[in-house]
């Protein structure tokens, strides 16, 4: 359902992705990880066009992409919705809308982008909610949350939009260790319901527990993938072991 | 030219001077201006020599330098008192205020010897006979008699004789002008139908224009004559012997017929006989508010109407360039950009000539309310974009990302996310910039609209209560201001969504 070939990005000339090839089936769960910079968050970024790719070419459930040209025509721009769409992006940082009450912040992209009337979208929402454990807190605002609700509401807002792949950019990582484990019970519960989705993530048991594959990023490159009994107990590559050794130490 | 501290440092002992005259009785330190004069060998005498010709005016040959024939009048009484004359420029309409705070000895710029003027300070005997003149265009018909003006625009200097005489015309159209230049070009751009002004100006600026005419003969003559403080009874003997010496010895005459001013009214100079004047009786406008107030308060209205409407103007035009400047193709970008830098890096009053006084020489011709209402709109327009840039740039650039990552548009995104988190961070400086449009409409005066500091300047001319006036005039200003800010303070309140 996914497929990425040969992906290609730099930044000011510093390349960042060097050649990403990834396909990806439908109920999928993918978790990427590697040392910092590696690229793991600039993949998830062009996979749903908050970065255009130099070169290589992105398909989502049909929808392809081209990289090399931002998009001008509004058929490009168009195109470029519908590979948008069909991806929902949980962010390090909730970027929750903070002038908008939690449940207008998930049915604010269903009405406006697709034009889904009012109540239907509220009630949509109110389910999304119970599903991630804050139906109490549909009235509040973004500020009066803690870390770990406002996370869980991002969720419940890219769930909104019935993504095709939900794309985590290391969803825990900006969370006290003590609100870590209710995001990853959310996510642990999409899994197991067959959401198709792809992690980025430090953490390794989490990682160990949810993904039927691991891919391990350094330098730009999948340097290994594999299930993660393989990749965690049976590593091929130095560079692997080395990072898996250095986590395991922390 | 003089060095600015020595100037300040004369201003300063003169400042000090004129506290001591106020504080009367103190005669014996009046004979002493005219000895100071002495000491120092300089007369400074106060006038305007903006469109001032034919009276003082720069020389369009040598414009570093200032001609007319009151420059030579001022040269010639110099010599009589055996010193030299300075020049001390002065908005025309101020110079019987910066004569008492002591910026110059006298007043020698076309001011008009009557009974208002003589009860606030003393007045020589005249040295010129001036009447008043109307222009028109060449075409027009009739109007040669200021009674026949009901229903019609006429324009007038601010605070001159004309402006008095046709006010108590009923239903004149009274537009009032800080220049007489641009009287003649809202005369030729059909914005008004007449002008009313001295004769001797009337000469120099109309005589010669192709498309105006001279309609009827002169009027209601009147005399110009020096103005002094009151308290300088020598020096205020010394300028009438040698205003009376100058007219007898043929010296005036030469100096009228050089600018061409001449006529055989002057004739009556030789012999002026002085009536008495009347003692100065004190208004106090404070005392009389129900007179002055409701006055003031219709300035207010203006002010009111003119400041709501431009600042609309800004708000929307203002969102329009920032929009422009972030999001569209280059070359508007750039234009967006280019219209933020020249507007603020030029004068509103500048803007505001070009606006009323320029568009219509290129066919577009706005009446002065919404000339005002461009020119301030079209100006803080620049500074709204410039706010709502900053209020656009303080938003998190997760936040857009987050939108467009939920698949809405860009215009969505600006829509409900960017822009309503840009508002509340906007509201302090934008309200700020509502609460100075109040008091930076006054400026539109020099385009003849008459808003609330006109009224306040107009009756303190006539009163002289500059205090009184003040005083509610600022109230009145800050009872726009005040609620402004508290709304502004209500609306940013509500707007909170960070509270716990």
């Amino acid at each position: 359902m996914i497929a990425v070939e040969k992906l290609v990005k730099s930044y000011n000339s510093t390349p960042v992705l060097r050649g990403i090839d990834h396909a990806q089936n439908r109920s999928e769960a993918v978790v990427l990880i590697g040392p910092s910079g590696c690229g793991k968050s600039t993949f998830l970024r062009c996979l749903n066009q908050l970065e255009i790719a130099d070169s290589g070419r992105i398909t989502i459930d049909g929808v392809t992409i081209e990289g090399g040209r931002i998009p001008r025509s509004s058929e490009e721009r168009e195109r470029q919705r519908q590979l948008r769409r069909r991806s929902g992006m949980v962010f390090q940082s909730f970027n929750l809308f903070p002038h908008f009450t939690v449940l207008q912040n998930i049915t604010v992209a269903p009405r406006f982008v697709k034009g889904v009337p009012t109540p239907e979208a509220d009630a949509r929402a109110r389910q999304l909610l119970a599903k991630v454990g804050l139906e109490n807190k549909a009235d509040a605002y973004p500020a009066q949350l803690s870390g770990g609700q406002q996370q869980r509401v991002a969720i419940a807002r890219a769930l909104a939009m019935e993504p095709q792949v939900m794309l985590f950019d290391e969803p825990t990582s900006a969370l006290d260790p003590e609100l870590r484990e209710e995001v990853l019970r959310v996510m642990r519960q999409l899994a197991e319901e067959g959401l198709t989705m792809i992690v980025v993530t430090h953490e390794m048991q989490f990682a160990r527990d949810i993904a039927d594959r691991i891919l391990f990023f350094d330098d730009g490159l999948v340097v290994e993938s594999g299930p993660p009994d393989r990749i965690f107990s049976n590593p091929q590559h130095e560079r692997t072991r080395e990072f898996l050794s250095k986590v395991a130490t922390r | 030219m003089k060095s600015a501290s020595r100037l300040s440092r004369v201003a300063v002992r003169d400042f000090v001077f004129v506290l001591l005259l106020a504080s009367r009785p103190l005669p014996v330190f009046a004979s002493d201006t005219l000895e100071l004069i002495r000491s120092r060998d300089v007369l400074r005498w106060g006038a305007d020599a903006e469109g001032g010709a034919p009276y003082v005016y720069p020389d369009p040959q040598k414009p570093e330098q200032l001609i007319g024939f009151e420059v030579d009048l001022a040269e010639a009484l110099a010599a009589k008192l055996g010193v030299k004359a300075t020049m001390v420029q002065n908005q025309w309409d101020q110079l019987i205020p910066a004569l008492e705070r002591g910026n110059f000895e006298i007043i020698l710029n076309g001011l008009e010897i009557t009974p208002e003027n003589r009860q606030r300070i003393a007045m020589s005997r005249p040295y010129f006979v001036y009447a008043q003149q109307i222009v028109t265009r060449k075409n027009t018909d009739g109007l040669t008699r200021i009674e026949d003006f009901g229903g019609k625009p006429i324009g007038v200097l601010s605070s001159s004789v004309a402006q008095r005489l046709v006010e108590k015309i009923s239903g004149v159209d009274l537009r009032i002008y800080p220049g007489n230049v641009e009287t003649f070009r809202d005369l030729k751009a059909n914005r008004i139908e007449a002008v009313v002004l001295d004769l001797p100006i009337a000469l120099y600026y109309a005589k010669p224009d192709p498309g105006l005419k001279f309609s009827g003969a002169p009027f209601a003559p009147g005399y110009y004559g020096i103005g002094a403080r009151k308290s300088d009874a020598s020096l205020l003997a010394a300028l009438n012997q040698a205003v009376e010496e100058l007219a007898r010895d043929g010296a005036l005459e030469r100096i009228y017929r050089k600018y061409g001013v001449w006529d055989e009214r002057q004739e009556r100079l030789k012999d002026y006989q002085p009536e008495a004047v009347p003692e100065k009786k004190s208004i106090s406008t404070l005392r009389d508010w129900p007179k002055y107030l409701p006055l003031l308060l219709r300035g207010a209205v203006t002010t009111v109407e003119l400041s709501l409407l431009a600042m609309a103007l800004a708000v929307v035009a203002g969102l329009v360039v920032v929009l422009v400047r972030l999001y569209a193709i280059a070359p508007l970008r750039w234009l967006a950009r280019a219209y933020v830098e020249v507007i603020r890096g030029t004068p509103l009053l500048i803007q505001l000539f070009l606006i009323y006084y320029g568009l219509p020489e290129i066919g577009i011709r706005l009446n002065a309310f919404f000339a005002a209402i461009l020119g301030l709109g079209l100006n803080y327009a620049a500074s709204e974009a410039e706010n709502y840039r900053a209020g656009i740039q303080s938003v998190p650039p997760g936040q857009p990302e987050a939108a467009l990552a939920l698949g809405m548009s860009q215009w969505q995104t600006l829509q409900h996310v960017v822009l309503p988190q840009a508002l509340r961070v906007v509201i302090p400086p934008v309200t700020n910039d509502f609460i100075a449009m109040f008091k930076d409409s006054s400026i539109v005066s020099v385009i003849t609209m008459v808003e609330l500091t006109k009224v306040y300047g107009m009756l303190a001319m006539s009163t002289y209560d500059y205090i009184g006036l003040g005083l509610m005039t600022a109230g009145i200003y800050f009872a726009l201001s005040y609620p402004a800010s508290l709304f502004a303070d209500r609306l940013e309140r509500k707007l909170r969504y960070d509270r716990r």
